[in-house]
């Protein structure tokens, strides 16, 4: 790999943070907004359900947001701060359909700590101020004047510095805030402040408490009438206000989140760690709280976020499993469960670990994750591109095309398969059992090749050979008409739909002949300058029967031509460029937009935007596909129209948001394909693919493909063992039924094809699993699953004692071979040498695999080497072994065979709090770290004196915005070796949002190719807020913040794809390259991932 | 139980009302389209480009208790006048240090 490396994001956050509801879009719709930590999702809600509207892109991380309606407006505007102390507040403006920012700014200090709590940000219910906390012993006040405007910030000084959480009480002349936090003997209270805006001060406020439930750990305003707030605890809630104080026990849990359901605030919805809802009700009398209660209504995924939405529906947001659209019902169900999950909204958080395997053995890798957290665990199977589950198949050499034909035209289903070979034509059909096999239609020619076949009205079926086209009936059978090539010519190309044909002799011959009732009568003749290569009449203009317009495409002069029909006038000619001939061509038609489709010989495709009334083409964009010729043809699924086109690399044409998208079908190389919409088999495809035939039915037309295993588990390790086709994971279940919370550590066996667990290995009291692997050790031929443990013991600040378990498996068990104990936490195990490098505490540990007298094995500490606070991620190469530690960066060991000893070589001398690494090249590492950065460093080998060589130097840095769990070499995507792309190499990482990116490693002209690219891009793509991708990407953390350097945005420089043509001009026009290369350019990146 | 589970709260009666549920077993990954935008009004309208006072907390804090000093004492200034003459050096030193 190299130093120029492009990041892109392949699957987006899903950890679901915040979410609130309110008229944003427009001031009679109601919409569900939600924050995906650096998104946010707009959406409306419709009697049809949560229909998504937007997904907003936000350069930073968000810490609060919030809707608010300013003084006099119709339509709610939305708070946002970031983690890196900027906010702004945006406004939808309904006519252009845009997000206008009303308000920006910086609400740093340059000095402060920042809390430990979180970031808090509130807004007055008076709208009079936007309050935040977002350093101990300070509260920042944002002023709003009387016309809604924004005023300059200024801090107030808070006496409180462990603050719990702050909210502004309703009802009060002057703005209040109530302060729920912790004194120094860790005691916990309310304390009310009045915001004296004149003064920039506090005063005393109405009322205070003290000694709350020691779990006292979230408020909750109360409106008017009421007013006051809800302290929940752990074990009591408290409704408190300056008149009134009621208390009520609960059952111990731990309150995540709450949802307001009433606009009185008299009910209010409660999510607790174990994902159970509760209703809290505050019962009152003339405006006075009488008393609090609280139900269970049931179980929802472990929440984040509660939102009220309409009509008993409520949102559930959460970052430890799928978020949930659920409805609360009046009568319980047969569980006693008032909840009812209507819809369930995939969320891949947070992303412990994962592996890349290869399952279905098709070259093209597929990423299996550990996903979320305690009872919510499950594992993911990521998948990219279509999948076709063959529901049969036959083996048939040399198919030289293929069509589907109805018994009669007003059949819904497909009766024939007619396959063609170089001399000869067969017919295959559904007999009564629904079994494939070979029949014939007398009326066809079967002695040779077909060039095209097609259903046609009144009940007839067209075959086109070289020598006729050929008119048969669909009942009968037998041929009603024949025209005959003139004699001295042989049709060469062919094409048809339901009235009419379009074929082509050699010497550039083009008939157009129309199709009656057993009648085929030659309506046009024209001769054209050079040899056809390929034709079609697609009908996609009113009548689906006719088409008005023909494509050719042209040998000699590269060109594609359009004629009317039926006199084959010239309309539009387009040249192509290069030499590559147009081999398959195609009119289609997606949501609305009809488009020219044109593959060439190379595997490219050009696409057009078609003006069928004008015929003119605009809009001309070229991508790569594959390398070998491109057989284009329509197909639908789920009432949609795709294109299917096959060749090498197989790919699916479909059309989102009116913007062409490319998917690759999980398929080696297909050669012909047909539609088969059978009654056995409907919404199937026919597919030829070596010296195979395949009936199948495809996936749901998207790019990445998500299948859930739920474990009711946290899993936190997972491995792959090829050899024995399982997986084994390291998990751990939260024990809440008994009254002593306990966690139980297992190491489980899955078989990797049901994701069944076939094996489960217990650990010890306090055990937990910490690192897992799949080897084999010199001198021993077998593969064994190795398990890194650590007794975490709860008076002991670092685990001084843990175990590596070698375990074997035999028929389908897990057989614990050896055992080693160790004196620390087993973070990390790596296969190097044929023996075990472990990671234990505060040191690199080199264990051999030794065979006993007895025959039985054990490991053998070998050597080590020491000088870590705490190595938790250790990778190897040949004899180098890179360490990220806790806090001490990277640095750069080596074995050494002679001496047997590891030494260090070289080490990053940055404070850098690691999180993950992976090496991409012999001198070339990479980490992320826990301020959500990047980073590669240099060996510097070639270093003048030794002080230079032990220094890795900072190569690369980037602001990811995502917390990294893992790195590990492989690729989502099929990858041809003879493809551009196939040749840049690719990391994979996993985040605690449930991000998926690549991290590919460019060649240097095209980094600085695509840097100038995302330059440019800044200038076109505003960031929403005003928020700037400069400084977004710039390198930051509590000591330094540096420009992004040797890493490029990949999500930015894609977003090039979704620009207006005009955008897209104005880049052009400043690059100085053509659209159509930069679209190609970037079409290639984006087959990364 | 029945009286606090009733009369949820309704802004449209039609929201929902035709909702079709989904597999359960399949949770739904759509993504809306991605808004990239290209216009001018990201930035915001002038003097909506909001920071904080310059004036440090602590200053402000001091120059706030000068002012509260200096309005009682302006009156009590003719009497005690030495007196008031002589803290103003030790105010000085004290800012010295830092």
């Amino acid at each position: 790999m190299s130093i120029w490396n492009y990041v892109v994001t392949a699957h987006k956050p899903t950890n679901v943070t915040h979410s609130c509801v309110g008229n944003f879009t427009s001031p009679q719709e109601l919409n569900l907004i939600i924050a995906k930590c650096t998104r946010i999702e707009i959406h409306l809600l419709t009697p049809q359900g949560l229909q998504p509207m937007l997904d907003v892109p936000i350069y930073g991380r968000i810490a609060t947001l919030e809707l608010f309606r300013s003084h006099g407006e119709a339509q709610d505007f939305l708070f946002i701060a970031t983690e890196r102390y900027k906010f702004c507040v945006l406004q939808w403006d309904p006519e252009t359909s845009e997000l206008v920012t009303r308000a920006m700014g910086d609400v740093s200090d340059r000095i402060g700590r920042p809390t430990d709590n979180g970031q808090i940000g509130i807004i007055d219910p008076d709208c009079r101020l936007i309050g935040l906390h977002l350093y101990d012993g300070l509260f920042k006040v944002i002023p709003f004047d009387n016309k809604g405007q924004l005023k300059e910030a200024f801090n107030i000084r808070l006496e409180e510095l462990q603050v719990l959480d702050i909210k502004f009480l309703y009802g009060c002349t002057r703005p209040t805030i109530v302060v729920l936090y912790q004194d120094n003997k860790d005691a916990r209270h309310v304390k009310t402040y009045e915001v004296s805006l004149k003064d920039k001060d506090f005063v005393e406020g109405p009322w205070s408490q003290n000694n709350l439930d020691n779990g006292a750990d979230l408020l909750i305003p109360v409106p008017l009438p009421l007013c006051g707030v809800i302290i929940v605890g752990e074990e009591t809630i408290v409704y408190c206000s300056a008149t009134a104080f009621k208390a009520i026990p609960i059952r111990p849990s731990i309150t995540r989140a709450y949802g307001r359901v009433d606009a009185d605030g008299s009910r209010y919805l409660l999510g607790d760690h174990a994902g159970l809802l509760h209703l809290l009700v505050i019962t009152h009398e003339k405006e006075k709280v009488t008393g609090l209660k609280i139900e269970l209504l049931g179980e929802t995924s472990i929440a984040s976020t509660i939102s009220y939405l309409d009509n008993a529906f409520v949102y559930i947001g959460s970052s430890y499993g799928d978020s949930q659209l659920i409805k609360l019902n009046l009568q319980p169900d047969a569980k006693g469960s008032y909840v009812e999950v209507l819809e369930r909204y995939v969320n891949l958080g947070p992303i412990v670990d994962f592996c890349v395997v290869d399952l279905e053995r098709q070259g093209q890798g597929q990423v299996v994750t550990c996903s979320g957290a305690y009872k919510d665990g499950s594992l993911r199977i990521v998948r990219n591109g279509i999948g076709i589950n063959e529901q049969a198949s036959v083996e048939l050499q040399g198919i030289k095309g293929m069509w589907s034909l109805r018994s009669s035209t007003d059949d819904l289903y497909d009766t024939f398969l007619v396959v063609s070979f170089i001399s000869e034509t067969r017919i295959l059909a559904m007999n009564l059992e629904d079994e494939l096999e070979e029949t014939e239609i007398e009326g066809f020619d079967s002695q040779v090749q077909t060039l095209f076949s097609h259903d046609a009205v009144y009940n007839q079926l067209v075959q086109v050979t070289s020598s006729s086209v050929r008119l048969v009936s669909s009942i009968s059978r037998e041929l009603r008409n024949e025209w005959k090539a003139p004699s001295g010519y042989s049709v060469n190309v062919a094409t048809a739909n339901a009235t009419q044909v379009l074929l082509a002799t050699g010497g550039g011959h083009l008939v157009y002949l129309e199709i009656g009732d057993g009648v085929l009568s030659e309506v046009k003749h024209a001769q054209l300058e050079y040899e056809i290569s390929c034709l079609d009449i697609n009908p996609i203009g009113e009548d689906p029967n006719y088409s008005q317009l023909a494509v050719v495409g042209m040998w000699t002069d590269i060109s594609v031509q359009i004629f009317s029909l039926p006199d084959l006038n010239l309309i539009t000619k387009e040249h192509l460029g290069g030499e590559i001939i147009p081999r398959s061509v195609l009119l289609c038609s997606f949501e609305g937009l009809s488009y020219l489709l044109c593959a060439l010989g190379d595997g490219h495709l050009l696409s057009f935007i078609l003006n069928l009334g004008t015929g003119e083409l605009t809009d001309r964009k070229k991508v790569s596909l594959g390398t070998q010729p491109i057989i284009l043809r329509t197909f639908s699924s789920k009432n949609t129209t795709h294109v299917f086109a096959a060749s090498d690399r197989p790919t699916v044409i479909y059309s989102s948001n009116k913007k062409l998208l490319y998917s690759n079908v999980n398929l080696k190389e297909v050669s012909h394909m047909c539609p088969f919409n059978s009654a056995a088999f409907p919404d199937s495809l026919a597919i030829a693919k070596e010296g195979e035939l395949t009936i199948g039915t495809i996936d749901d037309i998207q790019k990445l493909h998500i299948r859930s295993i739920t474990l009711g588990e946290h899993a936190r390790r997972i491995c792959h063992q090829e050899q024995t086709r399982t997986f084994a994971i390291c998990s751990l279940k939260y024990n809440q039924a008994s009254a002593e919370e306990s966690e139980m550590h297992f190491v489980r066996l899955l078989d990797d094809q049901t994701f069944d667990c076939i094996s489960t290995y217990p650990l010890d009291t306090f055990e937990c699993g910490c690192s897992i692997l799949s080897c084999s050790f010199s001198d021993d031929s077998n593969v064994y699953y190795c398990v890194g443990t650590a007794y975490v013991l709860p008076e002991e600040n670092e685990p001084t004692k843990g175990r590596i378990l070698v375990f074997a498996v035999e028929d389908g068990k897990l057989q614990l071979i050896a055992e080693k104990e160790t004196k620390g936490a087993v973070y990390s195990l790596n296969a190097f040498n044929g023996k075990l490098l472990a990671a234990i505490n505060q040191k690199i540990q080199l264990y051999k695999w030794m065979l006993r007298d007895d025959g039985t094995r054990e490991l053998q500490s070998e050597c080590g080497h020491h000088g870590h606070i705490l190595a938790l991620y250790v990778q190897t190469r040949g004899d180098f072994i890179v360490v990220g530690d806790l806090m001490k960066s990277i640095s750069l060991l080596i074995y050494k065979h002679e001496e047997g000893a590891i030494e260090e070589r070289a080490r990053d001398y940055n404070a850098n709090w690691m999180s993950a690494v992976e090496i991409l090249d012999d001198d070339i590492y990479l980490g992320a770290e826990n301020n959500f950065n990047l980073f590669t460093v240099r060996k510097n080998s070639e270093g003048a004196t030794d002080e230079e060589r032990a220094r890795l130097e900072v190569v690369g840095e980037y602001h990811l915005g995502e917390f990294v769990n893992r790195f590990q070499h492989g690729s989502l995507v099929m990858r041809l070796p003879d493809s551009d792309v196939g040749q840049i190499p690719t990391v994979i990482f996993g985040t605690v949002n449930g991000v998926i990116g690549v991290i590919a490693s460019l060649p240097h002209e095209q980094y600085l190719f695509l840097e100038k690219l995302q330059s440019n891009l800044r200038k076109v793509i505003k960031g929403v807020g005003g928020l700037s991708h400069e400084h977004w990407r710039s390198f930051y953390n509590e000591k330094k913040t540096v420009d992004a350097r040797n890493f490029l945005d990949g999500d930015l420089i894609e977003s090039f794809l979704d620009l207006s043509r005009a955008r897209m001009d104005d880049i052009s026009k400043a690059m100085g390259v053509s659209v159509e290369e930069l679209c190609k350019r970037v079409e290639e990146l984006t087959r990364l991932h | 139980m029945g009286s606090i589970l009733g009369g949820w709260p309704s802004y449209d009666p039609h929201n929902f009302s035709q909702l079709r549920p989904s597999d359960p077993s399949n949770p739904s990954s759509i993504t809306p389209t991605t808004y990239h935008p290209t216009h001018n009004r990201t930035l915001p309208p002038p003097g909506q480009d909001i920071s904080t006072e310059s004036k440090n907390i602590l200053i402000r804090h001091f120059y706030k208790h000068a002012e509260e000093k200096l309005r009682p004492k302006r009156a009590a200034s003719e009497l005690l006048a030495p007196e008031n003459g002589s803290k103003q050096p030790r105010a000085s030193t004290s800012n010295a240090p830092s």
